[in-house]
């Protein structure tokens, strides 16, 4: 029995998330000249970031092999591959600023859970926008030959600009860490505060994949900013220490990246094409319902949703005179089953068989007659 | 968790229309601020008759199955939860084909809202919320026991659609359950409704 075999594992997602990390591992060595500027203190890092992709490319490619996600996988693909991509890029793009990085779906759900979001969502863009380029080493912090007063920044090993240790640009980019810290911190506790006054949060939530990544994206930041701490005011005392519960607890949110809430991180651009998918429906039109005669369904939506039932086995759920399931809208589906339960009663239920009926009318204290 | 020696019973030709349900599923923590219960008409130029409709919490989900984004999780107790918030991407492949007509997608939101049972409250031990206001008792939660005390009628768990059997948690009652329930589209077409 091999390993993929043992760990229940997908051979075709395998290969391609194997695939997908050497790719990654190629780009360090390259971005790194070789190794060349790669900072052995950020080493671990490297090793977690590299299981990291490995895990979240596996789950991501087993998940666009469910039959549903793979029929919006391959229409996105289909259209990004055709001409229209020279429409649908920049329509995508605009869609990705509204949706992806401003988030404005989850502002329409409620402005506290999108307050909440937008500082954790910001804060990890920004923190792994310049933590990934450090531990890749594509970019790289040095002393200026042997002028300590002044920072030589390289990128891909080439120089790329110098700028004294008390500038503002030092300051910006000594601490533009402890800004994203600041950002997830003040998002995760928003966030724990909405679970625990939402009834409906606190009813359905679970500690593993609800609260966990929560504690610890605050215990990231949390250890961060102690580093920066130690530095500032500590005299870097218990430096040591603090870094390695840095580490580790990076080295634990990466590790369970493809396993947890986060993964949603990588669904989440799936969006995107759903949303063009959605547009090309609407300029098709809409069938009617062969109930009510309403339009409800988008033509491109009907015609693969019926080859969707039929990959899930669900084919036979035809009607009589050629009518598919699909083909009732909603209200008509809702209609149908008091309908059937009706024809089933046949009588057996007359909710006024057990009320006397009275010969005479019944007259009430408001009847006019007397 | 639910309790699992409850059920919930559902008998559309109880309904009276007073829409109590509508209003009190908006009060459910899950949804708070939106209905989720479903009250049509079922021909309202020659009927009166009103349908009240909640989720049937299927035992293999068909809305589940179609999800792209594996969004839509049905508990251990059998409840089919609404689409997880941070999954959801609003296509509506859950909305056409749900076979009772269930979920909602709110665009704009970009998020599916359904029926939960009122996790809410079911998990700690209340009923749901249109169950406990329904006057006539169309939408019972009662122990499992208990229903053959109170109505002539028994619930009725399959469905059939086509060839396609559904199977669900929550119940319709009829005279005979042993027979699953055919929902034909001939029905509607040709039963003039």
């Amino acid at each position: 029995m091999s390993l993929s075999d043992r760990l229940d594992l997908e051979p075709r997602p395998l290969i391609r998330a194997a695939l997908t990390t050497l790719v990654v591992c190629g780009a360090v060595a390259l971005g790194s000249r070789w190794g060349r500027w790669l900072d052995p203190a950020l080493l671990g890092y490297l090793l977690a970031t590299l299981f990291a992709c490995f895990g979240v490319a596996y789950r991501y490619f087993t998940w666009i092999e469910r039959p549903a996600t793979r029929m919006y996988f391959q229409h996105t693909v289909g259209t990004l591959l055709s001409p229209k991509a020279f429409k649908a890029l920049p329509r995508m793009a605009v869609l990705a600023l509204d949706q992806m990085f401003l988030q404005r779906f989850i502002e329409k759900r409620s402005l506290r859970r999108w307050g909440a979001h937008a500082l954790i969502a910001w804060g990890c863009m920004l923190g792994f926008a310049v933590t990934i380029p450090l531990v890749f080493g594509w970019i790289r912090f040095t002393s200026e030959g042997l002028n300590s007063a002044r920072y030589q920044a390289w990128l891909f090993g080439f120089p790329a600009g110098s700028f004294p240790l008390d500038s503002f640009m030092a300051f910006c980019s000594f601490h533009v860490l402890d800004l994203a810290a600041f950002m997830v911190i003040a998002g995760c506790v928003l966030s724990l505060i909405r679970r625990k006054q939402d009834e409906g949060d606190t009813a359905t939530q679970r500690f593993d994949l609800d609260l966990l990544p929560l504690v610890l994206l605050i215990a990231v930041s949390m250890t961060g900013l102690m580093l920066t701490a130690s530095e500032k005011w500590l005299q870097g005392r218990n430096f040591a220490t603090l870094s390695f519960l840095h580490e580790l607890t990076v080295i634990l949110m990466l590790l369970g990246l493809p396993f947890g809430k986060l993964f949603h991180v990588i669904q989440r651009p799936a969006q995107l094409g759903v949303t063009l998918y959605k547009a090309e429906g609407e300029a098709e039109g809409r069938l009617a319902c062969k109930g009510c005669g309403t339009p409800f369904i988008r033509a491109n939506q009907r015609r693969d949703l019926g080859a969707l039932w039929k990959e899930l086995d669900l084919d036979g759920a035809q009607h009589g005179g050629g009518v598919h399931h699909l083909d009732l809208c909603p209200r008509c589906k809702r209609r149908l089953v008091a309908k059937a339960q009706g024809e089933r009663l046949q009588g057996a239920f007359d909710p006024f068989a057990t009320i006397p009926v009275h010969a005479e009318p019944i007259l009430d204290s408001t009847s006019m007659k007397s | 968790m639910v309790p699992q020696d409850y059920g919930f019973f559902i008998d559309p030709q109880r309904c009276i229309g007073c829409r109590s349900c509508v209003g009190a599923c908006a009060e459910c923590g899950t949804h708070r601020g939106r209905s989720m219960i479903h009250l049509d008409e079922m021909d309202r130029f020659n009927s009166t008759q009103t349908v009240p409709t909640v989720c049937m919490h299927c035992e293999d989900p068909i809305c589940a199955q179609v999800c792209p984004s594996d969004a839509i999780k049905r508990s251990e107790d059998g409840v089919v939860h609404a689409a997880q918030k941070p999954r959801c991407i609003g296509c509506q492949n859950c909305e056409l084909s749900c076979p009772f007509g269930i979920p909602i997608v709110f665009s704009g939101l970009e998020q599916m809202l359904k029926c939960d049972l009122c996790y809410d409250r079911t998990s700690v031990g209340h009923k749901p919320m249109c169950a406990t206001v329904c006057p006539s008792q169309a939408l019972l939660f009662v122990r499992k026991d208990e229903v053959a005390n109170l109505r002539k009628n028994k619930p009725l768990r399959d469905f059939l659609i086509g060839a396609v059997h559904v199977k669900t948690k929550n119940a319709l009652m009829v005279p005979d359950p042993e027979t699953p329930l055919h929902l034909d589209a001939a029905l509607l077409i040709d039963g003039g409704y």
